[in-house]
């Protein structure tokens, strides 16, 4: 298996290397990027002096070497808009982020498995017949939609819910300032509610479905048969035989799920006015912000990829007939 | 199951409380929703208006100017300028003070103007990037305890009022701070201290204890909502007491909230379509008739503006004249009307003729979209205007940022491109100076006549104002007869405003909120 891991890291480098290049490459397809660094007034001279100050002026390979060298020590440039370093404005937007993906992994997973095994369980009902119904809205319904629907029944029509916003959890956690992470904790929560859901509406519908079609599968295998014939409870063999085997596409599904959502739900983000890394990344294209589109390109990659290596790991673990290539 | 109830009970009850602590304002607190983000506090980098709006509460200025254009002193209670107008001495009041409580005093205000220029710090915010280079600031000394001398390259007619745009803080404060720690946390001289930033969230004033202090509210809590309909759906539920920029079709719903309703100004900000008029382009299709004025004059009447705008922006708008806003404006002129009969008529007598196939000449029309209210219908409807008339218009819609606006910036978009340009209303000259040379950055038409470029130097050695006034008046008339412009419209903007406060909406873009409080 450390041989797999092993190998599997070389080949991330090779991928991050890739991600840099076009990251790097994008700097130059709006032209000059010296424009980006001086006043809209800037004279001709002021421009050339920012220009060589910047390194601009350089052959483009060498331009290149330079960032990756750069990129390697930590340091991903100056946001242009913020003035700080891109690296230290996106780690800021991650927490956010990590918040509403858990939440709403969270949600998805809850609702997702028992509908899928309800609807798997009483195959070809009403009961299946309306799940699949929801499942299906559920993968149709732009995410927009349904976040400004709900804003305008629950927290305009209703005023259950807070409209837009963010109080900070995990941020004051990683800052080691519990006491803070804690009083926020009910605040936070109460203000992830809805951004959560509509961003768990896609992922719980796919997910069910596919619960459903595993757990169909597996409740026609003959270990489900043994068991069944052995006396055992429909519950036991449900949760324990079916349910156990079923998991493992799910499995998969919700671990490239996470990464995708941590690289940021920019409509959502953008809707209920979340300050997480996708609307960050969002604005900082609109705005040319190029430092920070890029240290946040290279940073959700990186996680992307170490995401996909644990869950073939997790498979690996969960299912003992899969081997992982170079393992014994 | 059974053992972990108590644990989703207790979950279940502190989110419970958490919604019924979920208020709306309180009463010594005012909250505004704005569309953009946050991006700095360093005083001489900032740059957009929604930033400014906030920073100018934190930091005072020596002079400022009202809605209506008047001037009015704040750190500073006199000013005298030298006969040459290169050296503006001003006086600052007496016991004034920074927010960390130091001293403020005229070597403070100098090392303010000497710090946004050092090109160490590399400042490219409105003090170094636009005041600075529009003035020409060479440097600025203090005379003493309260006098603080800016010097500037040439005299120029509205320094002044560009001086008044800088933030003045302090020396010592700034000098211990790295440039990250000055962005992050400032030490200002206005009447609001910073409380608190979460990026991407929310910025938290409070308001310094001062007997003088002109703030009213104790409190101003400015969220970043970049949804329109979210803001406008906080704003109805009570929960924010002003929004900028509230989208046309909310405005309808705003007003039978009941609670709330919008203000529409109309904005300073001058909307155009230009005519790149540069050589490049002149070898464009569309590019060498563009170069006859009488082209450009027929073009005026093709174009029905205040259809647009009742249409497209949900105003009523009256059409610009030119470049200056209007209670500046050259008062004689009216604005061209919308009369395509003509429009078609001076273009044959121009000798652009509809051909066989009812067109007189391809063009293409370059714009950016997402940037102006509505911005992309009312480039499709321009266009659609011109093809009236028989030009055979080849309409560019291009993402703002990454591909419009560098264009922009090296002057290359065109041949017809359709722009906005923030204005103001306290001096003709200040709108003016977009066209201060025929190089400046800003010409992105690349126009040249003589008969306005060559008036610069009149209007310095205007001596007084009335003498200054003809020129204007004479290089408007220029502008509005044989200009780089197709005029349009002074962009229009929409403040919902609750009920519960006072707010009244400036035409210049600024939220100042010194002076409002409850009904």
């Amino acid at each position: 298996m450390w041989t797999y891991i092993l190998r599997r890291l070389l080949q991330s480098v090779v991928v991050i290397l890739g991600v840099t290049l076009i990251s790097f490459t994008a700097l130059q397809i709006g032209g000059d990027p010296t424009y980006l660094y001086v006043s809209e007034r800037a004279t001709a001279e002021e421009i050339e002096m920012v220009r060589r100050a910047l390194g601009f002026d350089q052959p483009l390979y060498v331009q290149y070497l330079t960032y990756i060298g750069n990129v390697f020590q930590g340091d991903f440039g100056r946001s242009l808009s913020y003035r700080q370093p891109a690296i230290d404005i996106v780690l800021g937007a991650l927490p956010a982020t990590i918040e509403l993906t858990l939440f709403a992994i969270f949600l998805a997973i809850s609702f997702a498995i028992p509908l899928g095994i309800a609807a798997a369980l009483n195959r070809g009902t009403s009961v299946d017949g309306g799940i699949m119904t929801m499942a299906m809205f559920g993968q149709s319904i732009p995410g927009f939609w349904l976040g400004i629907m709900m804003i305008l029944f629950f927290g305009l029509y209703l005023r259950w819910f807070p409209i837009s916003g963010h109080v900070p959890f995990l941020a004051p956690l990683f800052a080691g300032d519990f006491a803070t992470a804690l009083r926020n904790l009910p605040q936070a929560i109460y203000h992830l509610i809805l951004p959560a859901v509509a961003v768990a509406f896609y992922s719980l519908s796919r997910n069910a479905r596919l619960v459903r079609s595993s757990m169909l599968e597996v409740l026609g295998q003959d270990y489900v048969r043994t068991a069944r014939s052995k006396g055992l409870t429909e519950r036991a063999v449900v949760i324990h035989h079916a349910l156990r085997n079923a998991w493992l596409p799910v499995v998969t599904m919700i671990g490239l799920e996470f990464g995708f959502l941590l690289g940021g739900v920019v409509v959502i983000e953008t809707v209920f006015s979340y300050p997480g890394i996708g609307r960050l990344v969002f604005n900082a294209i609109n705005q040319r912000d190029i430092p920070v589109v890029q240290a946040a390109v290279i940073l959700l990659s990186g996680i992307f990829i170490t995401l996909n290596l644990l869950v073939d790991l997790i498979y690996a673990r969960l299912d003992p007939r899969v081997k992982l290539a170079g393992g014994k | 199951m059974r053992r972990y109830m108590p644990f989703l009970w207790a979950g279940t009850a502190s989110i419970a409380l958490a919604a019924a602590v979920h208020a709306q304002p309180a009463d010594d607190t005012i909250v505004v929703g704005l569309s953009a983000d946050i991006t700095t506090f360093e005083p001489a980098n900032i740059s957009s208006r929604d930033n400014a709006n906030i920073a100018r509460h934190i930091f005072g200025t020596l002079y400022t100017i009202s809605g209506d254009g008047a001037v009015s002193p704040d750190l500073a209670e006199n000013l005298e300028i030298s006969e040459d107008g290169l050296a503006y001495v001003y006086t600052l009041r007496e016991g004034l003070t920074c927010h960390d409580g130091e001293a403020l005093t005229a070597e403070d205000a100098a090392y303010t103007f000497n710090r946004a220029k050092d090109p160490a710090n590399q400042f490219t915010g409105n003090t170094p990037g636009f005041v600075f280079s529009s003035i020409g600031f060479e440097s600025a000394e203090a005379l003493d305890d309260r006098r603080v001398q800016i010097n500037i390259a040439r005299k120029n007619p509205i320094a002044f009022g560009l001086i008044a745009e800088v933030y003045v803080h302090c020396k010592d404060s700034y000098e211990a701070m790295s440039l990250d720690e000055a962005a992050a946390g400032p030490i200002g001289s206005g009447p609001y201290r910073l409380a608190s930033w979460t990026r991407g969230s929310d910025v938290v004033l409070e308001k310094v204890e001062n007997p003088n202090s002109p703030a009213n509210m104790q409190r101003i809590v400015w969220r970043i909502i970049p949804e329109a309909s979210t803001r406008s759906a906080e704003l109805i539920a009570g929960n924010v007491d002003i929004i900028t920029n509230v989208a046309p079709d909310q405005i309808d719903a705003v007003n039978a909230s009941g609670g709330a309703a919008v203000q529409a100004v109309q904005g300073t900000r001058r909307m155009y379509v230009g005519f790149n008029l540069s050589p490049e382009f002149a070898a464009q299709p569309g590019g060498d008739a563009i170069q006859d004025p009488a082209v450009r004059r027929a073009l005026q009447y093709a174009v029905d503006v205040p259809a647009i705008c009742s249409q497209l922006l949900n105003f009523e708008c009256v059409r610009a004249t030119g470049i200056v806003n209007p209670p500046n404006a050259n008062q004689s002129l009216t604005p061209y009307p919308y009369d395509p009969e003509m429009a078609e008529k001076l273009l044959d007598e121009a000798g652009w003729p509809r051909q066989a196939d009812g067109t007189r000449f391809a063009i293409k029309f370059q714009a950016g979209q997402g940037r102006y209210l509505n911005d992309r219908n009312v480039v499709l409807a321009i266009g659609q205007y011109l093809e009236d008339v028989g030009l055979d218009v080849e309409v560019e819609l291009m993402e703002w940022a990454s591909v419009y606006v560098p264009l922009i910036r090296q002057r290359a978009v065109g041949p017809l491109f359709f722009l906005g340009s923030g204005g103001a209303l306290w001096s003709p000259l200040y709108d003016m100076t977009d066209l201060a040379k025929v190089e400046s950055g800003t010409n992105y038409t690349h126009w040249n006549d003589p008969r306005w470029f060559d008036r610069w130097a009149d209007i310095s050695a205007a001596t007084t104002q009335e003498e200054q006034r003809v020129i204007i008046d004479e290089m408007l008339q220029v502008f509005y007869d044989d200009g780089p412009w197709l005029h349009m419209y002074f962009q229009p903007d929409f403040y919902g405003v609750s009920s519960r406060v006072d707010f009244v909406a400036r035409p210049d873009e600024k939220v100042y909120l010194f002076q409002t409080g409850l009904n």
